[in-house]
């Protein structure tokens, strides 16, 4: 290789390097600008909602009765192991009954709401997504606008709106189990008495720790449904686009929620 | 009447088209031939709006879709069918319920009188009883009749054809040929049928644009097409002759 090669090329790996994080940040911005629009074209539109209430409706159980038992398996599990672990760290020091309040406290500010979250922005969110992508690289949302319909009302919204229905009702499912799973690890496996239990639960539950949990799911569920709806409307080629696309959804929805769930622990705790 | 004047586009670096200008007089069948990947389908997208040209007009009976808000837009397509490559079916419906959708959506029609639309519309393309059938359980053949169908279900003006042949075979394909004169004397809709199947063109074309390297090197009549000694429509011409 010339000398004046060599050079040309260690400028423009040089360049490319100093590019490259430049590049990203303006892939981000376009995103996150076609996002907001897409949302602000969401809520400009919101009134067509109603003249799709049988999709609202349909989107519903998809989101959230399909969802049930995964959320609760996971809400049992997230109990038992909550209580097992708290008695296991504070046994030797601490009245009994401090497990059933730490049990109670832990899922219903933070593990149920943020656990369901994870666990649906794959299944709910990779689903959304797959489904439009599939639908954009097979032209059927191009049809839907042929045929003079506003895909956005049509197929986001729904599933937005269900999203935000949903994900409540899921965590409010989930707060149950999981301190019935509480209940039972406590008591079977770490030899907590049901009573010492409750009393520990009853003296520290405040109906706004629900509430937070509750305001939580609902961000959350706004945020996997909108994120992957979009992911969905913006692939490009073919199955490898909408794997891409699905991949993506599950990171960002992830990253998202992670994030959101400290800021709004920062303003509303 | 459709009319595109000096069109623009490009994709990235890849400029599609070049400067096309076409028109589409009423109750016609103009039929675009090009090879495949060349930008013919966007074009045909742009002309009800789901693309947008660089530069260039398109206008439709005297309206200029890109200066169309989007009620007008929407106001405009009632006046097109498409009939997609891929048939684009909605997979999560069924037949009944594919062709019924703009129908519950865009007119008034009571819910039996809508099954009659339904089961005329299908009667034109000549299926019957598969209302019920998901589109994964019917061929390709009968997708793109479907397809057809719900493009018509409206009855349109315009019908838009993007490769209405492609991936049939030759009885499908000349099957798919016959509706498309038939929907034309039935309906006397205005089309626009983009293929690279030039067998297929002249079964269904009065007039026809040969497309090459993003633009029209020729527009003309069977013959003119046939008697052309231009090169790069001989090679079309000749692929027929050896079909």
């Amino acid at each position: 290789m010339s000398e004046a090669t060599h050079e040309s090329t260690l400028l423009s790996r040089a360049g490319e390097l100093f590019f490259r994080p430049g590049k990203v940040i303006i892939t981000f911005f376009e995103h996150l600008g076609r996002y907001m629009g897409t949302i602000g074209w969401m809520l400009y539109n919101f009134r067509n909602a109603r003249d799709y209430s049988g999709n609202i409706l349909q989107q519903m159980v998809t989101i959230g009765n399909n969802s049930v038992p995964i959320v609760l398996f996971v809400s049992m599990f997230v109990g038992m192991v909550t209580a097992v672990q708290s008695s296991y760290q504070l046994y030797d020091w601490i009245p009994r009954s401090v497990v059933g309040a730490l049990v109670t406290k832990s899922v219903l500010l933070e593990l149920t709401p943020l656990l369901t979250a994870l666990v649906l922005a794959g299944k709910v969110g990779a689903t959304i997504t797959a489904e439009l992508g599939t639908m954009r690289v097979t032209e059927q949302i191009d049809a839907l606008e042929a045929l003079a319909f506003d895909p956005i009302s049509f197929l986001i919204t729904p599933r937005v709106l269900a999203g935000i229905f949903m994900f409540p009702i899921l965590v409010i499912l989930g707060d149950f189990v999981a301190i019935l799973g509480g209940m039972f690890g406590a008591s079977a496996i770490a030899g907590i008495p049901t009573e010492a239990f409750v009393d520990g639960m009853k003296s520290s539950f405040e109906t706004w720790d629900a509430g937070f949990g509750i305001i939580k799911a609902t961000v959350f569920g706004f945020i996997i449904t909108s994120v992957s709806c979009y992911q969905g409307f913006q692939v490009q080629g073919g199955s490898e686009g909408v794997g891409n696309a699905t991949m993506n959804t599950v990171v960002i929805t992830c990253l998202s929620v992670v994030v959101m769930d400290f800021i709004l622990a920062s303003v509303l705790l | 009447m459709i009319q595109l004047t000096n069109i623009w586009k490009a994709f990235g670096e890849k400029q599609v088209h070049k400067g096309l200008n076409l028109e589409v007089r009423d109750n016609e069948t103009l039929v675009i031939i090009g090879r495949s990947g060349g930008g013919k389908s966007v074009l045909l997208k742009m002309i009800i709006g789901l693309i947008t040209p660089d530069s260039g007009s398109i206008t439709v009976d005297g309206k200029e879709v890109s200066s169309l808000t989007y009620k007008q837009l929407q106001r405009l397509r009632f006046k097109f069918g498409f009939l997609f490559q891929g048939a684009a079916l909605f997979d999560s419906m069924t037949v009944g319920q594919n062709i019924e959708l703009a129908l519950r959506r865009h007119s008034d029609f009571k819910d039996a009188d809508i099954a009659d639309r339904v089961s005329y519309a299908l009667q034109l393309v000549k299926l019957e009883n598969v209302e019920h059938l998901m589109p994964s359980s019917i061929s390709g053949g009968m997708k793109k009749r479907v397809g057809l169908a719900r493009a018509i279900a409206l009855t349109p003006k315009y019908m838009l054809y993007d490769e209405p042949t492609t991936g049939l075979d030759v009885e499908t394909a000349d099957g798919i040929n016959l509706l498309i004169n038939e929907l034309k004397t039935t309906l006397g809709v205005t089309s626009v049928v983009v293929t690279h199947d030039i067998h297929s063109a002249f079964v269904v074309g009065d007039r026809f644009a040969i497309f090459e390297n993003g633009q029209f090197i020729m527009t003309g009549t069977k013959d003119d097409i046939r008697n052309s000694p231009n090169p790069e429509v001989r090679k079309y011409i000749e692929s027929d002759i050896q079909t």
